[in-house]
């Protein structure tokens, strides 16, 4: 049974208490109009009087008289005391039947407001700020529902600014970086320009010495270019996953080919694993870990992937001996454009967290600055 | 109609009141053993009213008033009432003899008695005859029976007797096919 509002225990035990009081009233009353109705039967005047004899007219007139309003008298009091048990039963009924409706109608009209008041604050947490209530009912419930809607309003205004602050505040971040980026790469360009316009003005014929170096120097540089729209242009479009099952030992180690000639990378791979995600998102999640692994480590120490089964899920950790995230930063390697590299774009674990989500996977980190980082990615094994 | 349902839900609330909330006893009249008999052109209602009379009205009627209880009686075919007709006894009572009579209208009818209990089996008895045409065929007869305000004129008092019934009109409804009928 549902525990009971305060204000409907108050008026439940209000309504108990005034209709047991007049039901016991009422029992008073009506025993009390038992007493007189016995004490009215048992009084027989006219039978005694019927009895005597009258030794004139005139007595027997007067006896009449007295008979005939002494009857006329008993047969009223009872007709009085039939017709006072029945109005005093029907009012009391009347009673108890108004107050109970009364009682229902003010819990619905107290409920009511308030059941609406629930949905609307259930839709409030639910972000929708638009929410409004209809300012109708009793004056307190008015008044609280006033209260609601200037908040709801407030709370609407407060979210369109914050919307605006947190884009304007994303394009600012996105312009640095971008300029940033694009600057890098545009500067050692601008030297080679500078520096092959000098030879052509002092020395035009050894302008095919550096030649070769600059024209390198140039492409490498638009290299970095292209991989910088890359980057943002992988992260926009992230698409929709289309999950499979395959082993992902395999992919791994297709992976590592291209970086195990520069790197130091051991594996420790259990090869009869499943796992059920997108093969691209696989791909481009290992690459920009490694990545990150392979940029955080100095001095060529090695990194670990580690991989296996547990229940229904596969665990892949990769390890690296490098320097490690700061405790206050840990919350935020994951954001989009957050980044403690002197290069990068800051998308490539935001993606790798981005795919993670899509393709139903937990991505974990642990930390310790100056003695690496840990992460962990939980695979779901089957389609189920 | 609405006086009518009015009417009903007016004695529902009492009967319920009064079971619920009093040791009110009153009356719980009801008719029994109605017949229907055709004599030539007449058709005969008769039966008697049960529990009608039995608690207060001793002392009612001997109050010395005039105590009538009205019948209503209607012929109906259908919606179409083809006939009504109301009949009422009335009892009386000499406080000096301790005499009782029931006066019957229907039938111009006297009943002398100085025992109440005859009195009331005789007042509860009925016997009433309306005129019928061939052409009736199956009728609906409805039989309805109330009590008037009576006014106690050594007191200067009127009263309701309709509360000693617990206001409820008793009736019944015989369906007849006065063609067939013997």
């Amino acid at each position: 049974m549902p525990r009971l509002a305060l204000h409907t225990r108050i008026i439940v035990l209000f309504l108990l208490i005034t209709i047991s009081g007049l039901v016991l009233l009422n029992m008073v009353f009506q025993a009390k109009q038992d007493e007189i109705h016995g004490a009215i039967g048992r009084m027989e005047l006219s039978e005694r009087l019927r009895s005597i004899r009258h030794y004139n007219a005139e007595d027997s007139l007067k006896a009449g008289e007295i008979m005939r309003e002494y009857d006329a008298a008993k047969a009223l009091l009872n007709i009085s005391l039939g017709n006072s048990r029945v109005v005093t039963s029907v009012v009391l009924f009347l009673v108890i039947i108004a107050s109970s409706l009364i009682f229902i109608v003010s819990i619905i009209r107290i409920s009511k407001p308030l059941r609406e008041l629930k949905h609307a604050t259930d839709q409030i947490r639910q972000g929708n700020y638009s929410v409004h209530l209809p300012e109708t009912g009793i004056s307190e419930m008015r008044e609280l529902k006033n209260s609601f809607n200037v908040m709801s309003r407030e709370l609407e205004s407060t979210q369109t600014k914050l919307l605006l602050a947190e884009k304007e505040m994303i394009w600012k971040d996105l312009s640095r970086i971008l300029a940033h980026e694009i600057k890098n790469p545009l500067t050692p360009i601008q030297l080679v320009i500078q520096r092959l316009q000098e030879r052509l003005e002092t020395d035009p014929g050894s302008i095919t010495d550096i030649l070769p170096e600059s024209v390198s120097i140039i492409t490498q540089e638009i290299e970095n270019l292209r991989l910088l729209a890359q980057d943002f242009s992988n992260y926009a479009k992230a698409s929709q996953p289309a999950r499979e099952l395959f082993n992902p030992a395999l992919l791994i180690r297709e992976i590592i080919k291209s970086y195990a000639q520069n790197y130091d990378i051991r594996l420790e791979l259990a090869e009869d694993l499943q796992v059920f995600f997108d093969k691209t998102h696989f791909y481009q999640v290992i690459t920009n870990i490694l990545q990150n692994a392979i940029d955080a480590s100095l001095d060529a120490k090695p990194i670990t992937i580690k991989m296996y089964g547990e229940r229904s899920y596969v665990v892949i950790c990769v390890q690296d001996q490098g320097v490690g995230i700061e405790s206050k930063d840990l919350a935020r390697i994951f954001e989009p454009y957050f980044s403690m590299k002197t290069k990068g774009t800051g998308l490539g674990l935001a993606l790798v967290k981005k795919l993670c989500d899509a393709n139903n996977a937990i991505v974990r980190v642990k930390s310790k600055a100056g003695e690496g980082s840990e992460f962990t990615l939980i695979i779901e094994d089957t389609a189920s | 109609m609405f006086e009518g349902i009015g009417a009903k839900l007016f004695s529902s609330v009492v009967s319920l009141s009064l079971l619920l909330f009093s040791s009110f006893q009153g009356n719980d009249p009801r008719f029994t053993s109605v017949t229907v008999q055709k004599t030539g052109s007449y058709v005969y209602l008769s039966g008697s009213l049960h529990s009608a009379f039995e608690n207060d009205f001793p002392s009612i009627f001997s109050s010395g008033a005039q105590i009538p209880v009205h019948f209503a009686l209607s012929v109906r075919q259908g919606s179409k009432t083809l006939a009504q007709r109301r009949f009422t006894h009335s009892v009386s009572f000499d406080t000096v003899t301790g005499t009782y009579e029931v006066y019957k209208s229907g039938g111009a009818q006297s009943f002398q008695s100085d025992k109440v209990e005859e009195i009331i089996a005789e007042v509860a008895r009925f016997r009433f005859g309306i005129p019928y045409q061939p052409s009736w065929g199956e009728v609906n007869i409805r039989i309805e029976a109330s009590l008037p305000k009576v006014n106690f004129r050594e007191l200067n008092k009127e009263v309701d007797l309709m509360v000693l019934w617990k206001h409820q009109k008793p009736s019944t409804k015989v369906v007849v096919d006065l063609r067939k009928a013997q």
